[in-house]
């Protein structure tokens, strides 16, 4: 166990550096500059001193060796956009509403979603499984800021019963939780409620349910276990990009997250920032696929991580 | 039977899950000094003696220095905290701020300005301000380590020495400015500047507490700990990309005359939400987007705000392929008329912003004796098929062509998408032969194929960082830094040349000669003027004192804005 997760842990930095890699020169092929806007403003000597004074002026490869070595020491330098500010700073500020909104919406939508597809199952083609269904279309196929503004439209604006958007009491992550869960419930219901159908007609279900082993037991030990294998699979990734916080439910509910910045930072050719967010998402991303490899052990019997013979 | 175990098996997780999503959400909620009076219950009516205006912006602050601020935002909020030697007062007149104006002393020759400062001004710790506050201010500005765009922009070949120091050739230490005594700021000019006034009160030119500033260090300025106020205001909470709160500043020396306890502000990046959160009453004020503005136009509330922000099609002289077209005289006129402007405005922002045929903002800048408008209203550029359709039949004669090809770079947007698509269907209808290739790329892009001339027609403005009209009339100079259209014209040149030079003392002499350089370069069509642009608001009658937009530097001046309910 301990050798494959050294195994593992190796193989990410590995990806890690390619990533970064791969994210600086792209990024360094984009048009334009970081002083867009006053760049018109600018006289042709004023444009290279100040492309010098944010160490723009020296070869791509010189900046990518520099910036490298800074990042590997833990020094992401400082923002173009946010003047003087630490690319830390501005990626920690704006992380925790975003991680915290993405995990309420994950861990409420998750819980639901899979039981609203047990239930659809264990229910099969009945008014309950057809609810379900219509549910799970409807959050799959509109997209998340369509619900937004119906939600703020209604609930906050004719209602005024939660308030419109900010982040700032618990009752103000209500609106955009729910909004933001809708996706993720409809996935797990529907992943949950195939799966389930599919485990329910298996032998094993069958012998089981010969043997006499009660049906609750049969439901939650063997049928569920099972069929959350795929769940889980799609929920990993889905954590990253929702913890990583949503552009248009953080514009919309006005949420100081850092799902904004992705796109932010693009656009104003903020690069310190860029890589930061790049680098951070990436990061998240490979650990949650780890940990997802290593619950496949907990949950599936027939999965074996370590002492296997691939 | 298994049904209601079914039952009871969701009842009990969801009653799990609100507890769970309870707990969470409650630890974090209690923190910080949200509830100090600064914030408005929607319900409950504030007193009289608490006067706090809430109020949305569209970004985060991206600097609170004022040296680095270039951003309207930043703009905002820095000139709230801080005071320069003036200020900018409601309707665009300067007055006095920590310098009294009346006593300035201008040399005959206009190279040296002597300010005599309050004595009764001082920083929130108590200190006062004095002119060294203002030496070490504009020597940090210029200091080419600090990386200030607008220091080298505006001090560079005005202020004694500052290019040079931009340059790296001098120390910081040589700008031409000093501090007599205490209450005394002498700045030397290498040539007069008859705009002196607006420098006065521009963010960059703010003093500084340099004993604060370089004990805060690289944090100076990063959050309301690190800032030292001399304003009418100081910032005692910033949640980066959630909000600030700006409180009145006690210590300031005209503190009685400030009628607003406190600004609340919060980002709000969404056009709609803003609305929303205006409707509920969470915001005093909100600014319009799109068809908002049309939506809202009848509402007792609206309110239209004419900026000093002028648009204008470009017509590049320079361009490799087509530079041959775009000298010629005809060719331009033709297209500068061959379009209509309102509709252009219709298309692009759908609100009342105005045609224009002039590129120096009307309501920008006054004769110096008779008080009477800049802009007298040319027509020679005005929307006119006919004209352009001789200008054009002119243009195929000299430069012998039937069809012609033409690009247009615009952004990539949906607006500028169908920006380019109206222009295209509109100068292709009224133009025979002429075909518009639309170019749309990203923002970025399009400012770097305007800065390396890379292009044939585009869409651009300017506004003004001073209130003079050389900040627009300087724009076409042969050869000049921001003449990306190729445009030459020696007696234009002239023109503006003695502005700068020889008639800067002489203000009604040189006000006239700037007027004539406008006409020559709108005779030329050196570029073709759209419009003059407006900005829409919905606001709360209370808000008093919020119904002009300042002609340069901060829009609003928080100092004389009043709520009285």
């Amino acid at each position: 166990m301990a050798k494959y997760i050294l195994q593992r842990l190796i193989y990410m930095i590995i990806t890690l550096f390619i990533i970064a890699t791969a994210t600086f020169f792209l990024m360094k092929m984009l048009p334009g500059s970081p002083f867009d806007a006053n760049a018109q403003k600018m006289s042709e000597e004023q444009y290279q001193s100040m492309l010098e004074h944010y160490g723009l002026d020296e070869p791509v490869p010189v900046q990518y060796v520099k910036y490298i070595t800074g990042m590997v020491q833990g020094d992401l330098g400082v923002s173009f956009q946010y003047d003087n500010r630490a690319v830390t700073d501005v990626i920690l500020d704006r992380l925790g509403p975003s991680a915290q909104l993405g995990a309420q919406a994950l861990i409420i939508g998750a819980i639901l979603g899979i039981i609203l597809g047990m239930i659809a199952a264990i229910r099969h083609n009945t008014w309950v499984d057809y609810t379900s269904n219509v549910i799970a279309v409807i959050g799959i196929s509109i997209p998340s800021f369509v619900f937004a503004g119906i939600l703020q439209y209604y609930l906050a604006v004719q209602w005024r019963l939660f308030p419109p958007s900010f982040w700032e009491t618990p009752i103000h992550t209500v609106l955009p939780t729910i909004a933001l869960m809708i996706f993720p419930l409809a996935i797990c219901a529907r992943f949950m409620r195939t799966e389930m159908l599919e485990v329910l007609g298996s032998d094993y279900i069958e012998l089981a349910r010969a043997k006499g082993v009660s049906s609750n037991s049969i439901m939650f030990k063997h049928a569920m276990r099972n069929a959350l294998i795929p769940v889980i699979t799609v929920l990993g990734p889905m954590t990253v990009s929702l913890m990583t916080g949503t552009l248009v439910i953080e514009q919309i509910f006005a949420v100081p997250g850092i799902g904004e910045q992705f796109v932010s930072s693009i656009n104003t050719k903020d690069y310190p920032v860029i890589m930061g967010t790049t680098m951070l998402f990436s990061i998240l991303f490979i650990v949650v696929i780890l940990i997802v490899d290593l619950l496949y052990g907990l949950i599936d019997p027939r999965i074996r991580i370590s002492g296997g013979k691939k | 039977m298994r049904q209601n175990k079914w039952l009871l098996l969701v009842v009990a997780l969801l009653l799990g899950l609100v507890l769970a999503a309870c707990s969470t959400t409650g630890s974090d909620s209690e923190e910080g000094s949200e509830d100090e009076g600064s914030t408005t219950e929607s319900e409950s009516t504030q007193s009289d003696e608490e006067k706090v205006l809430n109020i949305a912006a569209t970004a985060d602050i991206p600097t609170m220095d004022p040296i680095m601020a270039e951003d309207n935002v930043s703009f905002q909020y820095v000139s709230a905290v801080y005071e320069g030697l003036y200020r900018i007062a409601t309707g665009g007149e300067i007055v006095s701020g920590v310098a009294n104006k009346d006593e300035t002393e201008i040399s005959e020759d206009g190279l040296t300005y002597t300010f005599h400062l309050r004595e009764d001004a001082t920083w929130e710790n108590g200190e006062p301000v004095t002119a060294q506050d203002f030496v070490y201010g504009w020597q940090r500005a210029i200091n080419p380590d600090n990386g200030s765009f607008y220091a080298n922009y505006l001090m560079s070949g005005k202020i004694k020495n500052a290019a040079e120091i931009y340059a790296g050739n001098m120390e910081a230490s040589e700008l031409g400015v000093s501090a007599p005594d205490d209450y005394t700021f002498v700045v030397e000019l290498e040539k007069a500047v008859p705009y002196m006034d607006s420098y006065a009160a521009f963010m960059t030119f703010f003093p500084l507490n340099q004993e604060f500033v370089e004990e805060q260090g690289e944090d100076f300025a990063l959050t309301p700990e690190n800032m030292l106020s001399n304003g009418p205001f100081k910032m005692t909470e910033w949640n980066t990309e959630a909000g600030w709160v700006l409180e009145k500043n006690t210590e300031y020396w005209d503190a009685e005359n400030v009628a607003l306890d406190g600004i609340n502000v919060k980002v709000v990046k969404d056009a709609d939400t803003g609305l929303s959160n205006y409707e509920v009453g969470e915001l005093d004020r909100v600014s319009l987007q799109g068809a908002q503005v049309k939506d809202n136009q009848t509402s007792p509330e609206f309110k239209s705000l004419t900026e000093t922000s002028v648009f204008w099609l470009k017509m590049n002289q320079a361009s490799a392929e087509k530079g041959e077209y775009m000298q010629n005289l005809n060719f331009r006129m033709a297209l500068a008329k061959g379009f209509d402007k309102q509709s252009y405005i219709d298309v692009a922002y759908g609100n009342d912003s105005e045609p224009v045929n002039y590129f120096v903002p009307s309501g920008f800048v006054e004769h110096p004796e008779t008080g009477e408008d800049f802009q007298t209203g040319s027509d020679v550029l005005a929307f006119d098929v006919e004209a352009a359709k001789e200008y054009w039949n002119k243009a195929k004669e000299e430069l012998g062509f039937e069809e012609v090809t033409i690009s247009f770079l615009s952004g990539d947007t949906d607006v500028s998408k169908s920006i380019s698509d109206y222009m295209k269907t509109e100068l292709e209808k009224n133009l025979e032969g002429l075909t518009l290739e639309t170019v749309n790329v990203p923002w970025a892009q399009q400012l770097e194929l305007m800065r390396t001339h890379e292009y044939e027609l585009a869409v651009s403005g300017w506004g003004p960082d001073y209130k003079d009209a050389i900040s627009f009339v300087d724009l076409w100079i042969t050869d000049g830094e921001n003449n990306d259209v190729g445009y030459s014209n020696e007696e234009y040149d002239a023109l503006v040349e003695s502005a700068k030079g020889e008639l800067a003392t002489k203000p009604v002499e040189r006000f006239e000669a700037l007027q004539q350089a406008e006409k020559i370069a709108l005779d030329d069509a050196a570029i073709a003027p759209i419009m003059q642009r407006k900005t829409s608001v919905l606001s709360k009658d209370y808000v008093k004192g919020m119904d002009t937009l300042n002609p340069f530097g901060n829009d609003y001046s928080f100092k004389y804005v009043d709520i009285q309910k």
